[in-house]
């Protein structure tokens, strides 16, 4: 049974119908990316899994469980943590009160515990110890994105949803960030990563989508994905007249 | 057009208006009684001021009892004190509220939301003060009395029976006016801004002057109805024009349905009516007038959360259940759209030179330069997070530019406002379509066409004939008289294409014309964009199908965190090395 | 609805006078005595913009009905103090368990059901609150103000020829010990940290599993008390009457928005500031048009620094 399974689903964001019915899985473990243009539905896929948006059709099923009717709340509780697109961290809060506030989906867990955690997390991003009792809003946008990353791990998740980690970044900032993400699926938790940026993704996942408008175009390992025209054309036309 | 009242309706309603006020003279009717119904309708004049500034342009005004105030005051004080005649001292009055309304819309250049409730409830409770406290002029808590009747053409109303006819006749000349208004240049206008703010500026309406009108007429109407007020009890005191009376109006019009003149006709008279009625209930019933006024709050809440459009909204909405299917709109005789745009001469139609935004530290746009060709399509495409929507706004005016000039054809426009862009002949569809969603498909593209110095005739007839034109060339002229958030998507799209077109613009900046459609309608949507070159028009947009841009652009400029980095024919561009690594990125060394 | 007839709220004191003292020191004297009063009534100004504010923070609900919180706490401490004669602390306790409830209803019954609309159905709906608060409780009370007395031993302290009434005393004490308190339960705990996330970003809250709509109603819960607590702080200055919410409501208002629309801090300071300019204008300047101070006050700022003294920029436009 795989971790996480999308069955025919269909969401609109706002008025615009932007899933037509996808049908993806990820088995646990594993780092899958989701890659497409911008506006091909990257975005509202993960949305509609954290439950941040409801589907009109299809059904969401995770550990076989169906998901899809869970407000966020529930969604995080079972063990999903998203962390979206644009960061998302509180302005008005120190990086580490941030990092805390990532343990509020765990039942039972004492103030002194999520402390000893958040401690662990500066191991995985000793860039942003420095930072430590900074407000969020200081930060810089690379830091900003590994603050959300960390804060996404406290909660401990079976799977972790990543929405274009790399959005806005420099280069060199994003290979830092993407050597942590390699890191993190190497300690055991299970990713599902929204790219734009291919090549990047595909150099640390097991198995890639790509989706076109809404549907779902392509899949395949980073091999045979990479150097794909057909890839190429998903972002830059050029097939199908 | 104002919705056409079949000729037995008309004939029913000045039946029943003629007769109503002449009720008094025929039947045997108790003073107290007439004078309910003058304090009713005066009150409903004021009320129909909140029809205009609330329902029809989405500007709260929590002052009404002020204006209402002020005229009563200056009819008080002109007649007792000055000695002046009635009809002088009423337009004193309501000088002095028209002048304070105007006053008030203008704080609304800074100022929204709640900080204009807030501006408009201390101009309530200063005003309030002063009459209270400024014995020396307004005679304070004592209040003013002994006013006169005024005369009419030699006639002294001095029969409260007369009186309330002319009163009647009053509202009714007003009740008309508001109904009107809606279907005018302005009326337009007003609700456009009602409906989205932004979309009216970007599309040539003056919004600050619709809404520094709005509530110059809100005061008008108000002072009106105050100093008609005044004339009948000949007694006033500032007890009636403080804040609760303020709010008394504003529940009348949302009960009542704020977006028509008989709505606020219909709110005035239960609210003014029910205390009067609840005192003649039964012994046994009698419990209800005592929780009533609790209840009068409650029912505030429920009208907001059941109601919003209030009684007259659940009237028409019966109506429209019940009436007869639209006539299919008349779409012989509609003229072909014209794209002359006038004074044309050759060189780049827009120019971007070393533009730059920045917010506090972000480099959105780094000084960038772009020109695009006369009768050109021309692309601007970057990965998300490069720039484009932001060049785009500062582009239509949204925003200030940082550093650098936006050029519209010898012009520059770089700190114009987005309506005074329009009016010069940019027009700007938004990405996430921004249509007037109560309005119809031509109302929407009537605004378009309103935008100042367009080369069309004044009037309506000229704007209705340009819309129309528009709508066809769209496709779109049979659903004219459909309101548009009933309209599918694509059609939708299309709409805010006319509405631009209408306009007669000589650049268009579309922002992500096809998000959102499928790929026959993308299909369509192609066409559609040659034919506009084809016209002449020239086109400036961001997408990120590249399939389409490709199809239709003539040449595309790239943008990577805010600056240019590829520019040329679609060919070069969309093989060029630098932009495919922008877009797919490039693996690196992962450590 | 009835006019208030009671005089002015916060007519200042005459300080005492003493012939021996000299004329520029009996002035800095009263000086002082105004400054004192404005800071005390400052003081409830600043209990209900804190409430005010932190519902603002958490739902963008602009709440008119705000400062009927207070006049519903002073009449709670009438009913259970004054009529049915329960020792005072008993009094408190219950009254503010009504408060309690009342935000629990207000948030449900007023907040939840328009949560999605736009920000104009909601405030006329608080609108619509305060006037049902209001004549429920002149159908159950009567249009009478009630007096609720001082319970303090002492009448106040003289210190250098300024009077300190302890009642106002208790205002200034009570007020800080407040604002001390919230601060320490919003920076210290994670409860408190978890309603200022909600505060900042309400989805993202809930994607990290906190129940936002939990959140919302402890906030309406500790406003409603907030707002309780002035009430039945103000109460023995001036009667507890229908009217008194509202015009308290307007000043803590205007407060936030010369402090800073929705900043905390600013809502202190605000009410604070207010207090004593008021004060000081009726006392220099003339009592009746008190009230017209603090709206002109409003009125420059929002022409001048609508961002108010601690606020960010408002929008701007192009």
């Amino acid at each position: 049974m795989a971790l996480l399974e999308l069955r025919e689903v269909a969401s609109a964001y706002g008025n615009v119908q932007a899933l037509r019915g996808v049908s993806l899985r990820v088995e646990a473990g594993e780092l899958v990316t989701l890659l497409g243009a911008n506006g091909a539905g990257k975005s509202t896929t993960l949305k509609t899994i954290s439950g941040l948006i409801a589907p009109v059709r299809g059904e969401v099923l995770f550990e076989g469980q169906p998901i899809h009717r869970l407000g966020p709340e529930a969604v995080a509780r079972m063990g999903i943590s998203h962390v979206p697109e644009g960061r998302r961290i509180f302005p008005g809060l120190t990086v580490r009160e941030n990092i805390l506030l990532g343990g509020s989906n765990r039942k039972g867990v004492t103030r002194r515990q999520l402390e000893a955690e958040a401690d662990e997390k500066f191991q995985i991003f000793p860039e942003i110890r420095p930072f430590e009792h900074a407000l969020g809003w200081t930060l810089s946008g690379g830091q900003q994105q590994m603050l959300a990353v960390a804060r996404g791990l406290m909660a401990r998740p079976k799977l972790l949803l990543l929405d274009e980690p790399s959005l806005g970044l420099a280069p060199l900032i994003v290979q830092n960030l993407f050597g942590a993400i390699r890191d993190i699926r190497a300690r055991g938790t299970t990713i599902l990563l929204v790219e734009q940026n291919a090549n990047m993704a595909l150099s640390v996942a097991d198995r890639g989508y790509v989706l076109e408008t809404g549907t779902l175009i392509l899949e395949g390992s980073p091999r045979e994905l990479l150097d794909n025209e057909e890839v190429r054309a998903a972002y830059l036309g050029g097939h199908h007249a | 057009m104002p919705p056409k009242i079949s000729r037995p309706w008309l004939v029913a309603l000045a039946i029943v208006a003629i007769a109503l006020p002449l009720i008094p003279y025929r039947f045997e009717v108790s003073a107290y009684v007439v004078q309910m119904f003058m304090q009713a309708v005066t009150y409903a004049i004021a009320v129909l001021g909140l029809v205009v500034v609330l329902g029809y342009t989405g500007q709260i005004n929590l002052a009404q009892a002020a204006f209402f105030g002020l005229g009563a005051y200056g009819v008080a004080l002109g007649t007792v004190t000055g000695g002046w005649s009635f009809w002088l001292s009423l337009a004193a009055g309501a000088a002095v509220a028209t002048g304070a309304g105007l006053a008030l819309g203008l704080t609304t250049i800074r100022l929204g939301g709640h900080y204009l409730a807030m501006i408009t409830i201390s101009f309530q409770q200063i005003l309030d003060l002063v009459l209270v406290n400024w014995i020396e002029v307004t005679r304070g808590p004592d209040g003013v009395a002994g006013i006169p009747r005024p005369s009419l053409a030699g006639f002294e109303l001095a029969d409260d029976r007369a009186y309330l006819v002319f009163c009647a006749a009053v509202l009714y000349v007003v009740v008309f006016a508001v109904w009107w208004l809606p279907h005018t240049r302005l009326g337009r206008a007003m609700r456009s801004v009602r409906e989205n703010e932004l979309a009216a500026e970007v599309v040539g309406v003056h919004t600050l002057r619709t809404k520094v009108v709005a509530f110059s007429l809100s005061a008008l109407l108000g002072a009106i109805g105050g100093g008609l007020y005044a004339g009948g009890f000949a007694y006033i005191s500032p007890d009636n024009f403080n804040f609760a009376r303020s709010v008394e109006f504003l529940t009348a019009v949302l009960l009542g349905g704020a977006q028509s003149p008989f709505g606020g006709v219909i709110g005035t008279l239960l609210i003014v009516q029910m205390p009067e009625w609840l005192k003649h209930l039964p012994e046994s019933l009698r419990f209800i007038k005592d929780v009533y006024l609790a209840v009068y709050g409650i029912g505030v809440i429920l009208i907001m959360v059941f109601l919003p459009e209030g009684i007259w909204g659940l009237i028409k909405a019966a109506r429209a259940r019940l009436a007869r299917p639209a006539d299919t709109t008349d779409t012989s005789g509609v003229a072909p759209l014209d794209f002359d745009v006038p004074g044309a001469a050759g060189g780049p139609v827009l120019r971007v030179k070393a533009l730059s935004k920045h917010f506090g530290g972000l480099k959105a746009v780094d000084g960038i330069d772009i020109e695009v060709a006369r009768g050109s399509v021309h692309a601007l495409i970057g990965p998300n997070g490069s720039g484009k929507t932001t060049s785009l706004n500062v582009v239509s005016g949204i925003y200030r530019p940082t550093a650098g000039q936006v050029m519209l054809g010898e012009e520059d426009v770089s700190l114009l406002r987005p309506h005074q862009r329009a009016g010069r002949g940019m027009g700007r569809t938004f990405q996430n379509i921004r249509l007037f969603s109560t309005l119809s498909a031509l109302e929407n593209v009537m605004v378009g066409a309103q935008r100042d110095r367009n080369p069309i005739g004044r009037g309506n007839r000229a704007l209705r004939a340009r819309a129309m034109s528009a709508l066809a060339f769209v496709g779109l002229a049979d659903r004219a008289h459909v309101i548009v958030r009933n309209l599918p998507y694509g059609h939708q799209r299309l709409v805010e294409i006319a509405r631009v077109l209408a306009g007669h613009p000589r650049l268009l900046l579309l922002d992500e014309p096809a998000a959102g459609l499928n790929q026959t309608e993308k299909m369509e949507f192609v066409d559609l964009l040659r034919r506009l070159r084809g016209h002449g028009l020239t086109i400036f947009l961001i997408d990120h199908d590249m399939g389409l841009v490709e199809k239709v652009s003539d040449r595309i400029t790239v943008l990577n965190f805010g600056r240019k980095i590829a520019e040329g024919s679609p060919q070069e561009v969309l093989r060029n090395p630098d932009v495919i690594a922008a877009y797919l990125g490039t693996a690196g060394k992962v450590n | 609805m009835p006019r208030d007839p009671l005089p002015s709220f916060g007519t200042p004191r005459a300080p005492d006078s003493d012939p021996e003292r000299k004329p520029s020191v009996e002035a800095l004297t009263n000086n002082l005595q105004v400054i004192f009063q404005g800071l005390a009534l400052g003081s409830i100004y600043a209990l209900v913009a804190l409430g005010f504010v932190l519902i603002i923070r958490a739902t963008n609900v602009v709440n008119f009905a705000q400062g009927d919180f207070a006049m519903l706490g002073g009449y709670a401490m009438v009913l259970f103090f004054s009529a049915l004669g329960w020792p005072y602390a008993l009094a408190l306790v219950a009254a503010l368990v009504v408060m309690a409830i009342f935000g629990v209803l207000f948030n449900y019954g007023v907040y939840y059901p328009l949560r999605h609309r736009s920000f104009l159905p909601v405030l006329i709906s608080t609108l619509g609150a305060s006037i049902f608060l209001q004549n429920t409780v002149l159908a159950v009370f009567g249009p009478q103000p009630r007096p609720l007395e001082k319970t303090l031993p002492v009448d106040g302290i003289n210190v250098g020829g300024v009077f300190l009434d302890s009642q106002y005393l208790v205002i200034l004490a009570v007020t800080l010990l407040l604002v001390l308190g919230t601060y320490l339960f919003f920076e210290k705990t994670l409860l408190g940290k978890k309603l200022q996330a909600t505060s900042q970003d309400k989805d993202m809250a809930r994607l990290l599993g906190i129940p936002v709509a939990l959140m919302i109603s402890i906030t309406f819960i500790y406003s409603a008390v907030l707002g309780g607590i002035a009430g039945v702080l103000v109460g023995p200055i001036l009667f507890v009457s229908i009217g008194m919410g509202s015009i308290i409501a307007l000043k803590a208002f205007a407060a936030t928005i010369i402090g800073g629309f929705g900043d905390v801090t600013g809502a202190i300071v605000g009410g604070l500031l207010l207090g004593v300019i008021e004060s000081l204008a009726a006392y220099h300047i003339s009592v009746p048009y008190k009230d017209a101070y603090a709206f002109l006050a409003l009125f420059l700022f929002l022409l001048v620094r609508p961002q108010g003294i601690f606020g960010e920029k408002v929008s701007e436009k192009a």
